[in-house]
């Protein structure tokens, strides 16, 4: 049986082979810094154009033809249609490949897999944004779903840190919710350099320094798994309850769909069941290698 | 439900029948190693040898290397295909008891959520013929996971060996119709199906092998982060994949994909958790230590499986005992997992 | 031996000056040892030595951290003065617990003498140059040469020569290449054509369990080049090709370290002859370089190692 665009299918979800990618077109290229770049794609297919949905938190399988498929969580909010974007760091065979692509090179996109962040327990409350280095990419997701909904959401702190001035990515995302009135941001970095007239100091030091309060909060941390380690305590001794902490578990993944076993914690699927998780549904896993 | 017979010796002219619109596979030896392969049209000499086969009937449904797409790049983009598909349905004769349940716990995997599209239609359009042991090796120990080395309902013919003849179960209506224009069928005496009763019977004693399976999950979670433990169980593991990609209950899969030149194949492919790289990510590996891999197989088989589906991912069929190059024996770590007290 | 084994073990133990002890112990099946890594020293009492000690632990010397008392057979102890000229085991933190090796029982072998599975036998049973088999109340003769691997057939070093105590009299050695290299010559006589399809053939069955590399104590890369992504050096999937590409490549990388203890061909699980692709590059490395493998623990490793006066036939 040939399906020469399988585009053409119906359903992009359950239906038809769940493995076939849908061929998706790099529309710009953002180097955030040397070793991250933010893609914009679309879907080559009109129809999936329009009708694709994703909610924030989620990820896709991205393929590069011939070299591999990885996962990248889907970093543009479901708010702003009328592109989506992945962040990709340079560390692999994928990776790689990724950044070597141009403006108009075809990739795959199987999708949206995983769960997301759950809107509905945060309406109303105060939230605390915590990233890290790439961490950024699914939380801004997140931060513009939830800034294009400003009126549903109380407080709004960011706290981001990366390496250094350089490591710094998702610089347009920074300077604007640094002009927002609404929002507290806070940018950091571990060491600066000769021009970083900026703070100075890791990100869950800020994040004590800066202590948003943990009443009828939540709070947000995506980052490295030593800055989420480090955190958790400090969100904990502020007040906040395993059940106000959310993050993303990262693992290997493969089919992102639950059946390859690679990622899981436990009987958890990271890829399935994930991958958003309370700080309480971690502490819950039964098996202790998170 | 009266029962029916066949003679062995009319085996070859039953295969025959099935094989004008079925792809039969039978029990077959290649330097040494039994495999299910397909049947040559005349070769009914594995009635005299079978035991169990050495890959699991999981690579019927689910094989070692297996094309998922192809793929093509010309000046108008990619496009994508399906690799050709001219199978027809399988007969698999010959299926031991601990293979077919197998099957039944792998289809839980296969079909949840997103339905496998790979192995599903050609597990669904498969016919089973299953085959009651006679002479389980020392290794086997299914009876202690609540199955019968010679019965099994989930085939869709069971067969029982009664001397010069087979005793013939319709577990299935797919069973039912294979035989139901089959000449050399005839019904089976009460004599007959007595003594096949004695024959299951039998079988099930011989299988010595046997663990406690009572609380396992639960004991195993008590003891999952005594590290000293997994350390001294784990000792000897030389993290090959023969128990895993020889496992029938076992489904890890990898994907690769091959280019050449503007085109090329995805692949799927077995995988095992007990390899040092499964689970390693650019900046850390979760289970890098060989303990940890060695835990996570265990705990995955005999706890985190059953709590999502409900059933232990083990038939004990034994491949993992016999083909292990260290003899690294999982009855024996289920054993030493402390009883709670 | 045996009781000498224990009570040395035991009394490294003791004194503390090893952490470990490495031998054997009865498996969990007819004819079978498992190997015994303890660092308790009432353990040693499980050690054994019999004609079914077929692993070769010098394996477990690149994972296991500190000082090893290890039980090798001639081959193994080749093993261990190959990884200490590979500078990956230092001699100081090994003693060797030599055992002169009669040769060991190939369970396949039996298996086809006597038309039974190993289950099925009611023992086993070595007798000077004959073996012996109770089946089914009877009992069958046969010379050892039809029952012993073909590695052992082969043997040239059943002695240790590099140990710390030497558990029994030393064997003599008594090789017949001829009988060990049968399934090579046939091989060798065959059409190139024939021998491709025949190799085409074998591993077709491939299923890349790895098992003939993580026996291997030769094999001790952290990250095999089958599981190299940049570049990608050959497909992780069993298909023909690549396993193909496997063999060979392992075989050229462990060339001059591999000491024919057969362990690879004895681990794989469908049978492929890989003795006849590992004891041609061993018997090669001898014609080629005048080189076997661990005979000599300050000599450099073959292949890490160039002198002027080498034959360089191949570049002219």
């Amino acid at each position: 049986m040939a399906v020469t665009d399988i585009s053409q299918r119906e359903r992009f979800f359950a239906r038809g082979n769940v493995y076939l990618p849908h061929i998706i077109v790099i529309e710009k290229i953002i180097e955030e810094t040397p070793g991250i770049r933010t893609f914009h794609f679309n879907f080559k297919d009109e129809k999936l154009r329009e009708g694709f949905t994703f909610e924030s938190g989620q990820f896709g399988e991205y393929s590069v033809f011939g070299i591999g498929e990885a996962p990248f969580c889907i970093s543009s909010s479901p708010t702003r249609r009328d592109h989506l974007e992945f962040a990709v760091q340079r560390v692999g065979r994928v990776t790689n490949a990724l950044h070597r692509l141009s403006v108009g090179a075809e990739l795959g996109f199987r999708g949206p897999y995983g769960n997301s962040f759950p809107l509905d327990f945060l309406l109303g409350k105060n939230l605390v944004f915590v990233g890290g280095g790439i961490g950024l990419a699914p939380l801004r997701s997140l931060i513009w779903n939830v800034i294009d909904n400003r009126d549903k959401y109380k407080k709004i702190d960011i706290i981001y840190g990366a390496r250094s001035p350089a490591d710094l990515g998702f610089k347009y995302d920074l300077d604007a919710w640094g002009k927002d009135k609404t929002v507290n941001m806070v940018t950091t970095v571990d060491r600066g350099d000769e021009t970083w007239t900026g703070r100075v100091g890791l990100v869950p030091k800020v994040l004590e320094k800066v202590a948003p309060s943990a009443r009828e909060a939540v709070a947000i941390v995506c980052g490295p798994p030593i800055m989420i380690r480090f955190t958790f305590p400090v969100l904990e001794k502020l007040g906040f309850t395993p059940e106000q902490m959310l993050t993303t578990l990262e693992k290997r993944m493969k089919c992102g769909i639950g059946k390859c076993g690679r990622c899981n914690i436990g009987n958890v699927y990271v890829c399935r069941d994930g991958p958003v998780f309370t700080y309480a549904q971690i502490k819950n896993f039964v098996s202790s290698e998170y | 439900m009266a029962g029916k017979k066949i003679d062995k010796k009319d085996i070859a002219k039953l295969l025959s029948q099935w094989s004008q619109e079925l792809a039969v596979y039978v029990p077959s030896i290649e330097s040494g190693v039994a495999t299910m392969a397909k049947w040559d049209g005349k070769d009914t000499s594995f009635l005299d040898w079978y035991r169990n086969t050495v890959i699991p009937t999981k690579a019927s449904f689910f094989p070692s290397a297996e094309e998922m797409f192809r793929f093509q790049k010309d000046n108008k983009g990619y496009h994508i295909e399906l690799p050709p598909s001219n199978e027809r349905k399988q007969l698999i004769f010959g299926v031991r008891p601990c293979d077919a349940r197998a099957l039944a716990i792998l289809d839980m995997t296969f079909k949840e959520a997103y339905e496998d599209p790979y192995y599903l239609p050609k597990r669904s359009s498969a016919v089973l013929v299953g085959l009651g042991c006679t002479n389980p090796y020392d290794s086997c120990f299914c009876t202690s996971l609540g199955i019968s080395p010679a019965q099994s309902t989930d085939v869709d013919l069971m067969l029982t060996d009664i001397g010069d003849e087979f005793l013939i179960e319709e577990i299935t209506d797919k069973g039912k119709e294979l035989i139901a224009k089959a000449t050399e069928v005839k019904k089976a005496s009460k004599e007959e199906e007595a003594s096949a009763k004695e024959v299951k019977e039998a079988a099930y004693q011989k299988v010595t092998r046997k663990i406690d399976t009572e609380g396992i999950g639960d004991r195993l979670l008590a003891c999952f982060d005594d590290q000293d433990y997994w350390e001294r169980i784990a000792a000897k593991c030389i993290s090959c994949g023969i128990c895993t990609l020889l496992c029938p209950t076992c489904y890890c899969f990898d994907i690769n994909d091959e280019l050449v030149r503007q085109q090329g194949t995805r692949f799927r492919s077995w995988d095992s958790c007990a390899f040092s790289l499964y689970t390693k990510m650019p900046m850390e590996n979760p289970r890098a230590e060989k303990w940890r891999r060695v835990r996570q197989k265990v705990c995955h088989k005999f706890k985190f499986y059953p709590m999502n589906f409900g059933v232990i991912a083990c038939t004990g069929c034994g491949r993992c005992i016999r083909l292990c190059p260290v003899n690294w024996d999982i009855t024996q770590t289920l054993e030493s997992v402390p009883v709670k007290v | 031996m045996e009781q000498r084994l224990r009570h040395e073990a035991k009394a490294l133990l003791e004194q503390g000056k090893v952490d470990w002890i490495i031998g054997f112990e009865p498996g969990s099946l007819k004819f079978t040892t498992t190997p015994l890594i303890t660092k308790d020293k009432n353990d040693a009492d499980r050690l054994v030595i019999n004609p079914f000690i077929v692993n070769n632990l010098a394996n477990f010397l690149t994972e296991v951290k500190g000082r090893v008392g290890i039980v090798v057979k001639g081959c193994d102890s080749r093993s261990v003065v190959s990884l200490i000229q590979d500078n990956k085991v230092v001699r100081e933190d090994v003693v060797i617990l030599g055992v002169p090796c009669p040769g060991i029982i190939d369970l396949g072998k039996v298996e086809r003498l006597v038309t039974k599975d190993r289950d099925e036998l009611d023992d086993i049973i070595r007798e000077g140059d004959k073996v012996v088999i109770r089946v089914d109340g009877e009992k069958k003769e046969f010379p050892t040469t039809q029952a012993l691997f073909d590695n052992c057939l082969a043997c040239e070093f059943p002695t240790p020569q590099e140990y710390n105590i030497l558990l029994g009299e030393p064997k003599p050695a008594a090789p017949n290449l001829a009988q060990s290299r049968e399934n090579i010559e046939k091989l060798e006589g065959i059409s190139p054509g024939k021998r491709w399809d025949f190799w085409k053939n074998e591993l077709s069955r491939c299923i890349r369990c790895y098992a003939c590399r993580n026996v291997c104590p030769a094999c001790f890369c952290q990250r095999c080049f089958v599981e190299e992504t940049e570049p990608q050096w050959v497909l992780p999937v069993p298909r023909w090709q690549d396993n193909l590409i496997f063999q060979i490549v392992r075989n050229i990388h462990v060339a001059g370290r591999c000491t024919d203890c057969g362990e690879c061909e004895r681990a794989c699980p469908v049978n492929i002859p890989l003795r006849s692709l590992t004891r041609e590059m061993y018997d090669l490395v001898d014609e080629l370089f005048h080189f076997k493998a661990g005979m000599d623990k300050d000599a450099p490793s073959l292949m890490t190692h160039y002198e002027e006066k080498e034959a360089e036939e191949f570049f002219r």
